[in-house]
C-alpha cells in the first residue's frame, strides 16, 4: 500500500448499484479490503477491512468509494445526462493485469484488426491515421479527437462496414471514456466507459458502462456486445511484460498510432500515479 | 545437459510439435522463447516479448518468413529484425527494433537453443528417436532417483527395467522439461508403453516431491 | 431451432460451434448470464429446472445438456460427426462427452471463479484441471501414434468439439496450455476446420490468411 502514492485520493469504482445487498460484498482496493453493502435506507455504504466508513458516490450505475481523501468531485460525462441515452451495466471482469494497463489497451486501436477480428477492424485496414492528443491543462484530462478507424461492425446498431470517428479521454487514473460515432443518431456521440478497480498492482475488476442512443437493440444484446469486446482484449492484458505499465522510456517502443498511450503514460507519471507502475530508478 | 566450457545445448522441443508456420512458448536459461518455424521450414529462437507493448510473441502466428505478435500484428525475420508495422503500412521499420534471437540447430528430431557458444554441436541420438515431451513439476535429481539411473554425459537417463526408452531432462526452473526417446525399432504398442511409462514416473518423482516439500 | 446462449460461454460455445461449421442457422436468444443471472429467472427455470444454459428449442423439442444438442445436431444433419457407427468410435465418443463434463466443472468451475468471481476452490479446481489437461495430452498422443488426430477417430467428431473450447479456455481459469505440445497441435486442427467460428478469448489464426502487405525487405 506504500505504492498508492497519489492515487489513494482517487475515486475508484467498487460495485453495481443495481446489484447491492444488505448483506454486502467482499472486494479490495489497492490490497485493502473492503465491503459493499446497501444500507436499510437503500444508499449505498463502503466500509475498510477494520470498520472505518468510506467517502461513497453513487453515479453511472455503479458505486465509487476511496481509501484516501479525495479532492475533486468524481469527474463529470455530461452526455449521461442527455434525454433518450440508454444505460448499460456491462458487469465485472477480473483480469490478472495492471489496472494501467487495462486502461491504455482501452486508448489503444491499432490492435482492432488482429484482436477484435472482423469486428472492430480487419485487414488489410490496418493503417492508423494521425490524430490529435493534448493534455487539457484546465480538466487537466488526456484527451484524444480526430481519431478514426474503419470498421466491419462497430456496434451493435451498425448495419454495415463504416469509418468510425472516436475520442478518447482519460479524467482519472484507472478510468477512461471512448465518445464513438452514433450510427443511429449521426451527430451525436455514444459513450463506453472503462472504470477500472485497482485490487493489487496486477489485480483489477474492470467495470464496463455504457450510455448508448439506441431504442432498437435489447439490452442482453447490448451487454454482450460489450463483453465480447473486453473478453477479447482479456487474454492479451494477462500475458504483457512486465506486468506493471513502464513509466520510463526505453523498454517499451511506441510510434505515431501510439500518441494516446504515450500521453497517458507521461500524464501518469507527471501526477506520480504509480500503482500498477515501474519507473526505472525502482 | 550437454556442455561443454564455451556453452551448452538445451532441447527446448521437438521437431514434430513445431509443424512449419507455427509458434510454441519454450524456456532457456537466458528467458522464454517464443521457438517459431517459418513457412519453408527454418526454426527460430526469438525472446518471447515484443518491444512494442510487451506481448508474448509466442501467442502470435507465423506468416511467410515473419513471427508476427497477436496484439498489433509487428512481424519480425528469423534475424530478430522488425520488418513490418501494420499500424503504418508503408514505413520501413527503424533497425532498433528488434527482438533478440537465440542459436537454434535441429537434430535426429529435437530442437536445441545455445546458451553461450557451445564448441562442439549437440549430441547424436543414435537409434533413438524422440517421442513426446512432457513437464513433471520436480527437479532432475528426483527424476534420476526414481529412474533409478544418472544423466550420461549426453544427459539421457536410463529407465530401470526399460532399457529401451531414454529419458532427455531439461531443468527450467522448478520444474522439468522430459523429452521420452525410444529406439527406432520399436512398434506402436511399445511406444504406447513408452509414454505410459514416462506418465508413471511422473507419477511417481511428483509424488516423492511432494512428501519431501 | 432456438438457443438460449450467453456469448461468454463455452457451454453454449459449443452449440454455435457445432452449427456453424454444419451451416446450420440459430435464432439465438441471448440470456443475460452475467451480471444479470437471468438463467435463475422463473422463464429459464420453467424451461429447464435445472437453472443451466445451453438450452435448444426445436419445436416441441427442449433440451438441455451440451452434449445432448451437440449430439441431436449431429445425427440430424451430419451423422459422421457422431463417429463411423463401430463399438469402439461410439464409446470413445461417449468416453469423451463423459470427459467434456469434468472440463466444465474443473477448468470452467476455475475460468468462472477467475474471471466472473464465482465462488470456488481455486487451488483444488487448478490442480483438478491439470489433472484433466495432462490425461487428454497422453489420451491425444496415443491417438497420433494409432494414426488418429482427433479424440475418437482420425475426423473430428462432437467429443473433440465438447471438449475444444474449455481447454482453449483453460487460461482464462490460471491455467497454463504451454506444457501440452499435443494439445496445442489438436486446438489449431480444430481451429482450422472450414467454418470454424472463434468466441471471445480464441483469437482467429491470422496465419490462415495470406499477408496483405508483404514486408519489403528481410532483416
Amino acid at each position: 500500500m506504500m505504492k498508492a502514492g497519489a492515487m489513494i485520493d482517487e475515486w475508484y469504482p467498487v460495485g453495481l448499484f443495481s446489484r447491492l445487498t444488505e448483506t454486502g460484498n467482499k472486494t479490495a482496493l489497492m490490497g485493502e479490503p473492503i465491503e459493499v453493502a446497501r444500507a436499510q435506507d437503500g444508499s449505498a455504504r463502503v466500509t475498510s477491512g477494520n470498520g472505518r466508513k468510506l467517502p461513497v458516490r453513487v453515479r453511472y450505475g455503479h458505486v465509487w468509494s476511496s481509501l484516501g481523501n479525495p479532492v475533486k468531485e468524481l469527474f463529470a460525462i455530461p452526455e449521461a445526462d442527455q434525454p433518450g441515452r440508454r444505460f448499460v451495466d456491462v458487469g465485472v471482469v477480473r483480469v490478472r493485469c495492471s489496472p494501467l494497463r487495462a486502461v491504455e489497451n482501452f486508448l489503444d486501436i491499432a490492435h482492432f484488426p488482429f484482436v477484435h477480428t472482423d469486428i472492430l477492424g480487419a485487414e488489410p485496414h490496418t493503417e492508423v491515421e494521425n490524430y490529435k492528443v493534448e493534455i487539457r491543462e484546465d480538466e487537466d484530462e488526456v484527451w484524444a479527437t480526430q481519431v478514426k478507424f474503419y470498421q466491419p461492425q462497430a456496434a451493435k446498431s451498425a448495419t454495415g462496414g463504416i469509418t468510425t470517428e472516436y475520442m478518447y479521454r482519460v479524467p482519472a487514473p484507472t478510468c477512461s471514456v471512448l465518445y464513438k460515432t452514433c450510427p443511429p443518431r449521426p451527430g451525436e456521440w455514444d459513450v463506453i466507459t472503462l472504470f477500472v478497480q485497482p485490487l493489487a498492482e496486477d489485480l483489477c475488476d474492470v467495470w464496463p458502462w455504457m450510455a448508448l442512443f439506441d431504442d432498437e437493440t435489447p439490452m442482453t444484446d447490448l451487454i454482450h456486445f460489450q463483453q465480447m469486446i473486453f473478453l477479447q482484449d482479456r487474454s492479451i492484458l494477462e500475458n504483457q511484460i512486465p506486468a506493471l505499465l513502464p513509466l520510463d522510456p526505453g523498454m517499451e517502443i511506441p510510434t505515431r498510432a501510439d500518441l494516446t498511450s504515450v500521453a497517458y503514460r507521461r500524464w501518469l507519471k507527471r501526477h506520480n500515479y504509480t500503482y500498477g507502475a515501474q519507473l526505472v530508478a525502482q | 545437459m550437454p556442455s561443454d566450457t564455451a556453452g551448452s545445448w538445451m532441447p527446448v522441443a521437438l521437431s514434430a510439435d513445431l509443424p512449419p508456420a507455427t509458434v510454441m512458448p519454450a524456456w532457456t536459461p537466458a528467458g522464454s522463447i517464443a521457438l517459431w518455424r517459418s513457412q519453408s521450414g527454418r526454426a527460430s529462437a526469438s525472446s518471447d516479448r515484443c518491444p512494442h507493448r510487451g506481448m508474448r510473441l509466442s501467442h502470435g502466428f507465423v506468416r511467410g518468413e515473419a513471427l508476427s505478435c497477436i496484439y498489433h500484428g509487428w512481424s519480425y525475420s528469423p534475424a530478430g529484425g522488425c520488418v513490418r508495422i501494420p499500424a503504418h503500412p508503408d514505413l520501413v521499420p527503424p533497425e532498433t527494433i528488434r527482438v533478440a534471437v537465440q542459436t537454434v540447430e535441429e537434430l535426429d528430431g529435437v530442437i536445441w537453443v545455445a546458451a553461450g557458444q557451445p564448441a562442439a554441436q549437440p549430441p547424436r541420438l543414435g537409434d533413438l528417436i524422440p517421442l513426446r515431451s512432457l513437464t513433471a513439476e520436480a527437479g532432475i535429481e528426483e527424476i534420476e532417483a526414481v529412474a533409478g539411473a544418472k544423466a550420461n554425459a549426453d544427459g539421457l537417463i536410463s529407465v530401470a527395467d526399460y532399457p529401451w526408452v531414454r529419458l532427455l531432462p531439461t531443468p527450467q526452473g522448478d520444474r522439468t522439461l522430459v523429452h521420452v526417446l525410444i529406439e527406432q525399432s520399436r512398434g506402436i504398442e511399445d511406444r504406447v508403453a513408452a509414454s505410459r511409462i514416462a506418465e508413471a514416473l511422473r507419477r511417481r518423482v511428483e509424488a516423492r516431491q511432494k512428501e519431501a516439500a | 431451432m432456438k438457443l438460449y446462449d450467453y456469448i461468454l460461454s463455452p457451454s453454449c460455445y459449443k452449440i454455435r460451434l457445432m452449427a456453424a461449421i454444419l451451416g446450420i442457422k440459430l435464432d439465438i436468444r441471448p440470456v443475460d448470464f452475467h451480471p444479470g443471472a437471468e438463467h435463475r429467472e422463473p422463464e429459464l427455470l420453467a424451461l429447464n429446472p435445472a437453472g443451466s444454459i445451453p438450452i435448444l428449442e426445436d419445436g416441441d423439442l427442449v433440451l438441455t445438456e451440451s452434449s445432448a444438442i451437440l449430439a441431436y445436431l449431429a445425427a440430424g444433419n451430419a451423422p459422421e460427426w457422431l463417429g463411423t457407427g463401430t463399438p469402439e468410435e461410439t464409446a470413445r465418443v461417449q468416453q469423451w462427452l463423459s470427459f467434456s463434463h469434468r472440463l466444465t466443472a474443473n477448468l470452467g468451475g476455475a475460468r468462472l471463479h477467475e474471471m466472473l468471481l464465482r465462488p470456488g476452490n481455486i487451488e483444488i479446481l487448478q490442480a483438478q484441471g491439470i489433472s484433466a489437461l495432462r490425461e487428454l495430452e497422453a489420451s491425444l498422443f496415443e491417438q497420433q501414434l494409432r494414426g488418429m488426430r482427433f479424440l475418437a477417430s482420425n475426423r473430428a467428431t462432437i467429443a473433440d468439439i465438447a471438449c475444444f473450447p474449455y481447454v482453449a479456455l483453460a487460461p482464462d481459469g490460471g491455467i497454463s496450455l504451454d506444457p501440452y505440445p499435443t494439445i496445442r497441435l489438436w486446438l489449431r486442427a480444430i481451429r482450422s476446420i472450414d467454418g470454424f467460428i472463434e468466441m471471445p478469448g480464441i483469437h482467429r489464426l491470422h496465419e490462415l490468411k495470406p499477408d496483405p502487405h508483404p514486408a519489403k525487405e528481410e532483416r
